[in-house]
């Protein structure tokens, strides 16, 4: 089809382009028309192109000087068809066919030229592609020269033995000298033959090894066996031999068990294990330290160490990622595994014993909070004797406040390294005392002691592990053993208190009057708030002296009408802080400290002056020495009081106490100080 | 010194330096402090300017009274009077010039004093405490010279009337006793607490606080204050002030007294009670004005309490020193 209407539209062309010429050749020529054109190609061949360009421009100049000439003719008035007109216009008519016949002439010289094109165009096409096709070949064949080329032989890889040795150590049937002194080829095979033959000797001697070597493994089997028969007898030697080492009070084997127990303790637990123990068998044969808790969680949890750790972080990263993703939902159980997670202790605990002189023992339990690395305790006191008696002394023995403050302001409560609010953060977890209940105390000293050391603004010197627990071993103990039997004291104290008993032991006779007519009426506790709410106590809270560490007790003394509350702080490193009283006494109105400069001096002669009152070291006494001397004070407080003449009737208090001045000074202080031997009442 | 030290601190005794600079205070342990007006009171004073600059133990009791001449500071404690030179202890050289002690009659306790003045006519130092008596020590050559027996309990205070060459002293026996101190004899004696207009009998009968001006005294203590015509010897106004009052000044056309009672009272020489001005302390043993420097012209008033507080203007506190 497509070539077909090809053929039409080039006949239609054809058709086209010799039309004109044909109708004109068709009313000039007539019959002569093959001919015609015939010779018009011939023709063609015939003219030079340069010469029909000078005749095409001749016919065009001679055009242009008839149309002139025309024009001028018609100007100047000639009538349309007169015979020079008509002459011209045939002369033109005559150039304009010429000019036709050049033009068609230049269509065929330029069609002939594309032909021409073409037909070198295609030439130069198929010689290209035989090109190409060679260059491929060559391509090929260097290829395959270079393969060839670099082909390798496999006994290239095979270390042989240089060729000197070769001619020496091989038979002359293998290295056949002759042939190949010559010729590298046979050589090389020579050599490789030899190669062989060494081998297979030596896969000989190889298993002639193996076999000795079994051998050997089979005879140290049987005496492992005949070593492993013995056990159990040693076994039972050891057993009959632990009563010897009981009386001998030599525990080797108790103490072999706990350092290999002891291997599986958290570094600050095993600092503190280690310094406890050389303590204990060095200066305090009354300190006894035990490990407790799962050895085989520890096992399993101390194995591999690194990879524990990794996991907790990339949790961390985990959950960190999926709080990102996702705030809102299930908030409440994640973060309380999270929390969990976070305040886990490690499995084993160290127990301390502490042995009092008194056989009362303190139990410090050690834990290891493994994520947070940080050291608590727990605390026990264990007694010979039955103390349930006092009620107000329920709050000493308690393990929240026996420890409290055993150093300036350890309280306790707040952890002590830095970088556990930013972990508390992220599970929102608000203050680390919400769990001490649980979890135990982070005293500072318990970091201390298991040699973890975190920096505070205050600068001091840096000593961290074992250093730092020996250093202070010793003080920490001191200071335990001295707390437990401060708070045994006042448990004491405190039980006879409660039944209106102030007990004055001997050593502290010298230091009160014989007679004191003023009784303890009550000794109750009172909580920090009813103690802060207290109008006599605001400038001991002012003052920062009445902390929420410290314990609160009210006492009331009585003589007669009159009657004096006494508003204790008992700071929790009692005795070496001193208790603290603020008195209102309640007789003709109500005089506090504060308004009365007599109640004022009777503070300071307790609070002051406690020096004196301290009784026998480690003055344990104090408290009660205290209240004595407040009721000594109260009876001469009241027999010293001026008597207003006008009432009648006798003195409530008649005075009974010796004092040389009743009055002195601007303030007119009466004398509350006791003199011994003389028994009279001075002032200070 | 500890904080229930300081807690149960009083402060007793206070003396501006001749140069008005600097205020020496004495407490109960003792102790005198040393605190520098000039850089408390500068515009760019910081809690510690309100610190001593010096503090120094003197006496082993209390120290009731101080006193400047014009190059000592005189302070009394147990029994004993000491002298410091004012230009040594500005430059922290703590070493008293001397110690004088009056000769008591032997007694188990040694009597304290309470009070010191100066009797400028003759350059003798008046002192009353303790034993019932006043001593007068001539400071020229550094003896007592005298002493004047007639009080029947320990003395509180002591006050000279220069024009008249008289010596007041009023008493825990009640009596204010006007003393000629040419002669040493006692020329009056005011038992106040036996005026109905002034006892109290709550309170008893002492009086703690005597000071005159021409011919007026001011006396108070378990009795009201009250103002005296000393040639009449009448009470001619009674101050309605409760507690009892330890120390009274005459300020221009007004009475200043603090006592018991955390204020500073103000009244008018008629009898008026003008106005009561709030300090820390609880209740007020001493009281000071300033009169020997014009820019550093301060009342300050102790009492019991580690505070001393400062008025710059006499209507309102204006902030406290503190040992």
């Amino acid at each position: 089809m497509s070539s077909e209407s090809l053929k039409k539209r080039k006949t239609k062309v054809l058709r086209s382009e010799g039309g004109t010429p044909e109708m004109k050749r068709g009313r000039g020529d007539g019959d002569q028309q093959d001919v015609q054109v015939y010779s018009e190609e011939m023709e063609l061949d015939g003219r030079d192109p340069e010469q029909d360009y000078l005749q095409y421009k001749e016919s065009c100049e001679n055009l242009v000087t008839l149309m002139n000439e025309i024009q001028e003719l018609k100007a100047s008035g000639a009538k349309d068809g007169c015979a020079e007109i008509e002459q011209r216009r045939m002369q033109s008519c005559i150039h304009f066919m010429n000019l036709k016949k050049l033009n068609r002439l230049a269509h065929m010289r330029l069609k002939r030229g594309r032909d021409q094109t073409h037909e070198a165009k295609q030439k130069v096409d198929v010689l290209h592609l035989q090109l190409q096709n060679l260059l491929y070949e060559v391509m090929h064949l260097q290829k395959e020269i270079s393969k060839c080329l670099e082909f390798k032989s496999k006994h290239e890889e095979i270390d042989l033995v240089s060729e000197e040795e070769f001619y020496q150590g091989a038979p002359s049937e293998i290295s056949r000298p002759m042939l190949t002194k010559n010729d590298p080829h046979q050589l090389t095979l020579a050599r490789l033959d030899w190669e062989l033959e060494q081998r297979k000797r030596l896969a000989e001697k190889y298993k002639e090894s193996l076999a000795t070597k079994e051998k050997i493994q089979k005879s140290i089997e049987v005496k492992k066996e005949h070593l492993r028969s013995l056990q159990p007898g040693l076994n039972n030697i050891m057993q009959a031999s632990l009563p010897v080492q009981e009386y001998l009070s030599m525990p080797f084997e108790q103490t072999q068990k706990q350092t290999e127990i002891a291997r599986h303790l958290p570094p600050p637990l095993y600092v503190l294990f280690v310094q406890a123990n050389a303590y204990g068998q060095a200066c305090d044969k009354n300190l006894n330290v035990s490990i407790i808790g799962d050895v085989d969680e520890a096992k399993a949890l101390s194995k591999p160490p690194e990879d524990s750790q990794d996991d907790e972080s990339d949790s961390d990263a985990e959950e960190e990622q999926e709080k990102t993703k996702r705030r809102r939902p299930t908030t409440g159980g994640q973060l309380d595994d999270k929390r969990r997670e976070m305040l886990k202790r490690h499995p084993l605990s160290l127990c301390l014993d502490l042995k009092c002189k008194d056989s009362s023992i303190l139990n410090l339990y050690f834990y290891y909070l493994m994520n947070l690395n940080i050291m608590t305790v727990k605390s026990k006191v264990s007694t010979s004797t039955d103390l349930n008696t006092a009620i107000s002394a329920g709050e000493l023995l308690k393990s929240e406040t026996l420890l409290s403050c055993l150093y300036t302001n350890d309280q306790g409560r707040e952890t002590p390294n830095p970088a556990n609010r930013y972990q508390f953060d992220k599970v929102g977890i608000v203050s680390f005392a919400d769990y001490v209940e649980e979890l135990g105390h982070p005293y500072m000293w318990v970091q201390d002691l298991g040699g973890l050391h975190f920096p505070t603004d205050v600068s001091e010197c840096v000593r961290v592990g074992s250093s730092l627990s020996a250093s202070h071993m010793e003080t920490t103990m001191k200071l335990l053993r001295g707390r437990v039997q401060s708070r045994l004291a006042l448990h004491k104290q405190f039980a006879s208190l409660e039944h209106s008993i102030i007990p004055v032991s001997s050593e502290c006779q010298h230091l009160f009057p014989a007679k004191i007519i003023t009784r303890l009426a009550r000794w109750t506790t009172i909580t920090y708030q009813e103690y802060t709410d207290l109008s006599y106590t605001q400038h001991v809270t002012s003052a920062g002296l009445a902390k929420e560490t410290d314990l609160y007790f009210m006492g009331v003394v009585e003589r007669g009408t009159a009657r004096l509350q006494a508003a204790v702080v008992l700071s929790p490193r009692y005795p070496e802080i001193s208790p603290l009283f603020s008195l209102s006494l309640s007789w003709k109105g109500e005089r506090s400290g504060r308004t009365d400069d007599n109640l004022r001096a009777m503070e300071s002669e307790v609070n002051v002056f406690k020096n004196e009152l301290q009784g026998p070291r480690p003055g344990h006494q104090l408290l009660t020495n205290q209240f004595a001397r407040l009721c000594v004070c109260l009876d001469v407080y009241l027999e010293t009081e001026g008597h207003d003449d006008s009432v009648e009737g006798p003195r409530e208090f008649p005075r009974e106490k010796m004092c040389l001045r009743t009055v002195r000074g601007p303030n007119r202080l009466k004398p509350f100080k006791y003199n011994h031997p003389q028994g009279f009442f001075s002032h200070r | 010194m500890g904080p229930v030290e300081l807690l149960h601190m009083s402060v007793f005794s206070q003396s501006f330096s001749p140069c008005g600079r600097f205020l020496a205070a004495g407490n109960n342990y003792g102790e005198i402090a040393l605190f520098s007006l000039s850089a408390a009171l500068s515009p760019d004073s910081t809690v510690l300017s309100q610190k001593p600059v010096l503090t120094f133990t003197a006496h082993e009791g209390p120290i009731f009274s101080l006193l400047s001449t014009d190059c000592h500071l005189l302070s009394a404690g147990n029994g004993e009077i000491s002298a410091w030179s004012w230009t040594e202890l500005i430059k922290k050289n703590v070493k008293p010039l001397w110690t004088k002690r009056p000769n008591y009659k032997s007694s188990l306790e040694i009597p304290e004093i309470n009070s010191m003045v100066i009797n400028a006519k003759d350059n003798s130092l008046v002192v009353g405490g303790g034993d019932n008596n006043i001593h007068i020590l001539d400071l020229e050559h550094g003896v007592f010279k005298s002493v004047l027996q007639g009080h029947s309990d320990y003395i509180h205070c002591v006050s000279v009337r220069e024009r008249e060459a008289e010596i007041l002293s009023g008493g825990e026996d009640g009596a204010v006793r006007i003393w000629d101190s040419r002669t040493g004899q006692s020329v009056h004696c005011i038992e106040v607490y036996k005026y109905e207009s002034c006892a109290r009998p709550q309170y008893g009968k002492w009086i703690s606080c005597v000071t005159t001006d021409s011919d007026w005294m001011l006396c108070g203590g378990g009795p009201s204050m009250s103002l005296w015509h000393l040639r009449s010897l009448s009470p001619t106004s009674i101050f309605p002030l409760t507690g009892c009052q330890r120390q009274a000044t005459f300020y221009q056309d007004m009475i200043l007294a603090v006592g018991e009672g955390p204020f500073v009272s103000h009244c008018l020489l008629g009898g008026e009670v003008k106005a009561e001005i709030p300090c820390t302390p609880q209740s007020l043993n001493t009281m000071q004005l300033n009169t020997n420097s014009t820019e550093h012209r301060v009342l300050t008033v102790g009492g019991s309490s580690n505070h001393i507080d400062v008025f710059t203007n006499l209507s309102y506190r204006a902030f406290s020193l503190s040992f």
